[in-house]
C-alpha cells in the first residue's frame, strides 16, 4: 500500500489532473457565459459528443486537426443555436428544451459516425493522429512544475487563459455585465433599449462553441477516437461545476482541477494492484459530484431569472 | 382623395395598450391564447411529427436511400405482419413504464431524468429476489415477490435524489443523471465478481430458473404479461393524477411551486413520494424486462429506455394514456429502423436522431398552437 505513493505515480496523477480537468473547464467555463444571460442549456453532454464527432470527421477527412477543431466548434455552435431559439425565441421550457437537444445530439452523432464509418472491421477501428503536447519554452523545464503545467495540449492553455478572461469580461466590461444583468432582470435590461434576445443568442452560442472544444478535446487531442459514450458524462459535471462554482470562473477552474485529481488519482490507482474494484473507483466522480453540490448550497450568486424565459411585455 | 382624417374636435385617439405597441408591420400580432384546449394538443403532436417525417425524409434521401422505400421498410418492420406488431408491443412495453415514471414525476415539476438507472436498480432487485427466493410458491406470490422488491429498489434508488432535494435543494436534474452513472458501474462490478455466473466470461449472471419467466400472452410471440402490467399502471396513474387528491397536489406543484406551499401542501414531503413512486414505476420496468425478456443481469438490458422514456412523456404532452400510444409508437420506430437498415443499410442509429428531433418539433409545434394571429382590425 504505502509503496504506491511513488514520485512517479503522483507526478503521472497530476500531470493528468490538468489534462483531465481540461474538458470540464472548458464546457463548464462556456455554461458560465450561457447561464449568465439566464438561460440553462442542459444539453452540454450533447453538445460535447456532437462537437467531438464533428470534429473527429474532419479531422480524419481531411487529416488536418486544425479544421478539425474549427469543426467541432461548428457543430457546438449549430447546437447552441437551436438551444437559443427554443430558450429564446419559442421560450420552450429551458430543462426540456436542454433534454431535447441532448438526445439529439448524441443520436445525430451516433448515426452520422455509422454513417460515415461504416463496415469497418472491429479491428480496424478509425482514428486520428492526436495533438502533441506543446512546451512552453523555459518554463516546462522547471522540474515537476514543468512537466505538470507546462506541457501540455494548447487547448488546454486556452481554457486555462479563459478563466481570467471570463471573469474581467463578466464582472469589468460593459457588455459583460449587462449580460448578467440580462440574466438577472432581463425586463429591466430591455427597458434601457438594450435587446435581450440577440445577446442572449450570443451567450448561448458562446457556451456552445466552448462546448464544442470541450469534444473536441476528447477526441483530437485525448483519444484521437470517436465513439458515443465519449462524453461519459463529463458534460453533466461541467454542469455542476457551474453551481458548484457559485457562477465564478475562478471557482470553476479550481473545481476542474479537483475533478480533475480525483478522477487521475482514480485512474492512476487502477493501474496499481492496489486491490479496490475499478468500478467503485470509476464511480467516484460522480459519487463526489452529488456530495459536492450538497455541500455546497449557496445559491446566493446565481443569476435571478435563470431558466426563466423572458416574454416582453407580459408580466 | 386623401384618406379620411379625425375631425381636430373629435374624441382623442384612445390611449394604446402596451400590447398593440408589439404590432407588427403589416397589422397583425401573435396573441397567447388563454387556454389550450386538448384538441390543439393533439394537433400539435401530429404537426410535431409531420415536420419530423419531413427532416426524416431528407435524413434519409442524404444517406441515399429512396424515401418511399425507406418509410415502406420502417412501418413494414413495425407493424407490417402480426408477428412484427407483436415484436412492437414487445419493445414498448419498457417504454411505456419509463415514460409514465418521466411523466409523473414531471408532472410534478420534478425533473427525473433517473429512469435509466432506476430501472437497473429494479432489475437487480428483482434478480436478487429470484435468486434468493426462487423457491416460494404458489408461483404467483414468487412473481408479487420479484416486482414489489423492484418496485422497492427502483423506489430507494430514486430517494436518494428526492431526499437531498427535499433536504437541502439539491438539483434533482444533476443528481438522477450522476445516480445513473453510478448504479451502471455497481452493476458492472457485481457482475464482474459476486453475481458474475461462473461458467463464462461476460458480464452477466447465470440464467434464471424457468419458472421465474413472466409468462407470455401468446404462445407464438415474445409479448409477455410486462405489457399488460403496463397499460394498467397507466390507467392506475392516469385515475390518480385526474382523480384523487395526491394527484390534485402533484398537478398543483407542477403548476406553481408558491402556490402549493401556501396552499398548505408538504412539499419536500409530496417530492419524496412523487419521486418515489416514479422510481417504483421504472423499477418495475426493470423486473419486466429481466423476467419477460432477457431472463440474466446483463449491462445492456436496457439501452437508453430511461432517456427514451423521458422523450415519449414529453411527446404525449405529460398524459398518462398518450404515453401509451406514444411508446407503441416509439417501439415501431425502433423495430421498423432495425428493419430499415436491413432493407437500405442506413444504420439503425437513425432512430436516435428521429427521436431528437421527433421531440423538438413537438415541443415547438406546442407553443406555436398557443399562440393566434391577431390581425389589427380584431385588436379590442
Amino acid at each position: 500500500m504505502s509503496d504506491i505513493w511513488t514520485e512517479g505515480f503522483i507526478l503521472g496523477a497530476l500531470v493528468s489532473t490538468v489534462r483531465i480537468a481540461t474538458p470540464l473547464l472548458l464546457a463548464a467555463l462556456g455554461e458560465l457565459v450561457a447561464e449568465s444571460s439566464g438561460i440553462l442549456n442542459l444539453s452540454i453532454e450533447g453538445t460535447m459528443t456532437l462537437g467531438a464527432f464533428t470534429g473527429f470527421l474532419v479531422a480524419f477527412e481531411t487529416e488536418n486537426l486544425w479544421l478539425g477543431v474549427l469543426a467541432a466548434a461548428a457543430g457546438g455552435a449549430a447546437m447552441a443555436l437551436i438551444m437559443a431559439f427554443m430558450a429564446a425565441t419559442v421560450k420552450i421550457n429551458q430543462v426540456v428544451a436542454g433534454l431535447a437537444l441532448n438526445i439529439l445530439g448524441i443520436g445525430l452523432a451516433f448515426f452520422w459516425f455509422r454513417s460515415s464509418f461504416q463496415g469497418g472491421s472491429s479491428l480496424d477501428i478509425p482514428n486520428v493522429k492526436t495533438f502533441q503536447f506543446v512546451e512552453i519554452p523555459l518554463l516546462s523545464s522547471i522540474p515537476w512544475v514543468g512537466e505538470i503545467l507546462f506541457t501540455q495540449h494548447w487547448l488546454t492553455y486556452f481554457a486555462v487563459l479563459m478563466v481570467p478572461v471570463l471573469w474581467l469580461f463578466l464582472n469589468k466590461t460593459r457588455y459583460g455585465l449587462e449580460l448578467r444583468s440580462i440574466g438577472h432582470n432581463p425586463e429591466a435590461v430591455d427597458m434601457r433599449g438594450i435587446n435581450v434576445v440577440p445577446r442572449q443568442y450570443a451567450a448561448v452560442v458562446f457556451g456552445g462553441i466552448m462546448a464544442g472544444l470541450a469534444g473536441a478535446f476528447l477526441s483530437l487531442a485525448s483519444t484521437g477516437l470517436f465513439f458515443p459514450q465519449v462524453a461519459a458524462g463529463r458534460g453533466w459535471i461541467a454542469l455542476a461545476l457551474v453551481i458548484f462554482g457559485g457562477w465564478r470562473s475562478s471557482w470553476i477552474f479550481i473545481g476542474a482541477l479537483f475533478f480533475g485529481l480525483i478522477d487521475a488519482t482514480q485512474l492512476s490507482l487502477q493501474a496499481t494492484d492496489i486491490d479496490l474494484p475499478y468500478q467503485l473507483l470509476l464511480a467516484l466522480p460522480f459519487v463526489l459530484t452529488i456530495i459536492a453540490l450538497v455541500l455546497n448550497r449557496d445559491r446566493s450568486r446565481s443569476p435571478l431569472s435563470l431558466a426563466i424565459p423572458y416574454h416582453r411585455g407580459e408580466r | 382623395m386623401s384618406a379620411p382624417t379625425r375631425p381636430p374636435d373629435g374624441p382623442p385617439e384612445p390611449a394604446r395598450s402596451p400590447r398593440s405597441s408589439l404590432m407588427q408591420p403589416g397589422g397583425w400580432r401573435l396573441q397567447k391564447r388563454l387556454y389550450t384546449s386538448p384538441l390543439r394538443e393533439l394537433a400539435a403532436v401530429i404537426l410535431g411529427v409531420i415536420a419530423s417525417l419531413a427532416i426524416t425524409a431528407v435524413l434519409v434521401t442524404v444517406s441515399g436511400a429512396g424515401v418511399g422505400e425507406s418509410f415502406r421498410a420502417l412501418y413494414d418492420g413495425a407493424f407490417g405482419n402480426k408477428d412484427s406488431a407483436l415484436e412492437t408491443l414487445v419493445s414498448a412495453t419498457p417504454l411505456i413504464l419509463t415514460g409514465l415514471a418521466a411523466a409523473f414525476a414531471f408532472r410534478a415539476g420534478i425533473w427525473n431524468i433517473g429512469g435509466e438507472g432506476q430501472f437497473f436498480a429494479g432489475a437487480m432487485g428483482a434478480w436478487w429476489f429470484a435468486d434468493t427466493f426462487g423457491g416460494i410458491r404458489p408461483v404467483p406470490l414468487l412473481f408479487v415477490g420479484i416486482f414489489l422488491t423492484a418496485a422497492l429498489a427502483g423506489a430507494a434508488w430514486a430517494s436518494i435524489a428526492s431526499v437531498l432535494k427535499a433536504r437541502y435543494g439539491t438539483n434533482e436534474i444533476l443528481t438522477t443523471v450522476m445516480l445513473n452513472f453510478v448504479i451502471l458501474f455497481i452493476l458492472s462490478y457485481l457482475l464482474g465478481g459476486p453475481w458474475r455466473s461462473p461458467d463464462t466470461f461476460y458480464f452477466q449472471t447465470e440464467r434464471m430458473a424457468d419458472n421465474t419467466f413472466l409468462p407470455r400472452i401468446f404462445s407464438d410471440s415474445r409479448l409477455h404479461w410486462g405489457f399488460l402490467i403496463a397499460v394498467a399502471i397507466a390507467v392506475v396513474v392516469y385515475l390518480v393524477l385526474s382523480r384523487t387528491s395526491l394527484g390534485f397536489d402533484i398537478r398543483g406543484l407542477g403548476i406553481n411551486l408558491t402556490a402549493a406551499e401556501y396552499k398548505g401542501t408538504n412539499v419536500g414531503r409530496l417530492i419524496v413520494i412523487v419521486m418515489a413512486l416514479s422510481g417504483a414505476i421504472a423499477g418495475i420496468a426493470g423486473a419486466g424486462e429481466l423476467t419477460g425478456i432477457h431472463h440474466q443481469l446483463q449491462l445492456d438490458i436496457a439501452v437508453d429506455l430511461g432517456f427514451i422514456g423521458i422523450i415519449i412523456a414529453l411527446v404525449a404532452r405529460l398524459n398518462p394514456l398518450a404515453v401509451v400510444v406514444t411508446a407503441i409508437a416509439f417501439g415501431g420506430l425502433i423495430n421498423g429502423a432495425t428493419n430499415v437498415q436491413v432493407v437500405t443499410g442506413i444504420p439503425a442509429a437513425l432512430v436516435r436522431v428521429i427521436q431528437g428531433v421527433t421531440l423538438i418539433t413537438v415541443l415547438v409545434a406546442a407553443v406555436a398552437v398557443r399562440y393566434r394571429v391577431v390581425t389589427g382590425k380584431r385588436d379590442e
